[in-house]
């Protein structure tokens, strides 16, 4: 009876070693929205790169800021030659993990460091969480201020731009083979 | 009087033309990938070994520049209504990924892995990839 017992802990360990535990995206979506008085922006991403590891529950993003689209071209111009400064610094990576994740609660928080134009900061964020058999959805929203990461916006548009940024994101990952 | 008239009517004419051109200029519109010629024109494996090689470097020459490149295809899947190309050679690790304008969508249909393709769209970079985007097919 031990050795049964035996044979199928040291199955399951074998299966466990080989079970499909980290699921991957490239076309996460990541989009950020400035509220103000003159006017609304809004740029969505669809090219973002996440990987999360759901034995760990660790997370890693990676984004392209020139990945932005914007409705107008002026804006997406400024952002990224003046404000973000994409040919110094191209990428955002974020890089956390979920905070007790219990399968059975869809609500997580994740709690990470954000760099971004330079500067990193620790972000934490409310998610929900989906887990299917073929798939792991991460959706969620948290806010950064434009300070925080040391960009600055000209005095003439200061009232065109929220001094707080809304950031949403929703990351449909697949098994990473 | 009638001098006074003519100034302030000259004024007014200066004041409309300024805020025609700031509407202008507000709402220029975005790179037109469709008829607009592209800034270097290479193959997917040479980009790939050029981001290989130096990825600060390459990235400054390459990323928000149109780019033709010629490839082979290797993935055709669709992503919010819009076509994805995957360019990728056998023994290459990364690949080139072109986000398609989704007028091309009936043209990617046309399209089988392994063919050889001419996509001309904008670069944004890389990550584990080459991202191109606004992308159509040459042709």
């Amino acid at each position: 009876m031990k050795r049964v017992y035996i044979l199928v802990l040291s199955l399951l360990m074998v299966g466990n070693m080989f079970a499909q535990e980290k699921y991957l995206t490239k076309e996460g979506y990541v989009s950020f929205f400035s509220h103000s008085i003159v006017e609304d922006i809004k740029a969505d991403n669809n090219q973002v790169v996440s990987v999360v590891d759901m034995e760990t529950h660790k997370i890693a993003i990676q984004l392209l800021m020139r990945s932005f689209m914007f409705e107008k071209a002026l804006m997406q111009e400024h952002f990224n030659e003046n404000y973000i400064e994409s040919h110094k610094y191209p990428k955002a990576v974020f890089s956390g993990e979920m905070i007790n994740f219990n399968p059975d609660n869809k609500e997580v928080e994740i709690v990470g460091k954000l760099k971004l134009h330079g500067e990193e900061k620790e972000i934490k964020s409310m998610a929900t969480v989906t887990v299917k058999p073929d798939e792991v959805i991460i959706k969620g929203d948290f806010k950064v201020k434009v300070a925080d990461f040391n960009i600055k916006i000209p005095r003439v548009v200061v009232n065109n731009i929220a001094k707080t940024i809304k950031v949403s994101y929703e990351l449909h990952h697949k098994p990473y083979k | 009087m009638k001098n006074k008239f003519k100034i302030i009517f000259g004024l007014l004419i200066l004041v409309m033309l300024g805020l025609i051109v700031m509407i202008n200029y507000y709402n220029k519109p975005h790179v037109n990938v469709k008829v607009k010629a592209a800034d270097y024109e290479l193959t997917s494996q040479n980009l790939l070994k050029e981001y290989g090689e130096d990825e600060v470097k390459t990235d400054k020459k390459y990323s928000d520049k149109i780019i033709q490149i010629e490839g082979e295809v290797n993935k055709i899947s669709t992503h919010k209504g819009a076509s994805v190309i995957t360019l990728k050679n056998k023994h290459m690790e990364s690949s080139v990924i072109c986000h398609m304008q989704p007028e091309e969508n009936i043209k990617s249909l046309g399209f089988k892995k392994g063919q050889s393709v001419q996509i001309r769209g904008i670069c944004t970079g890389y990550l584990l990839d080459v991202i191109m985007v606004k992308c159509v097919f040459v042709k």
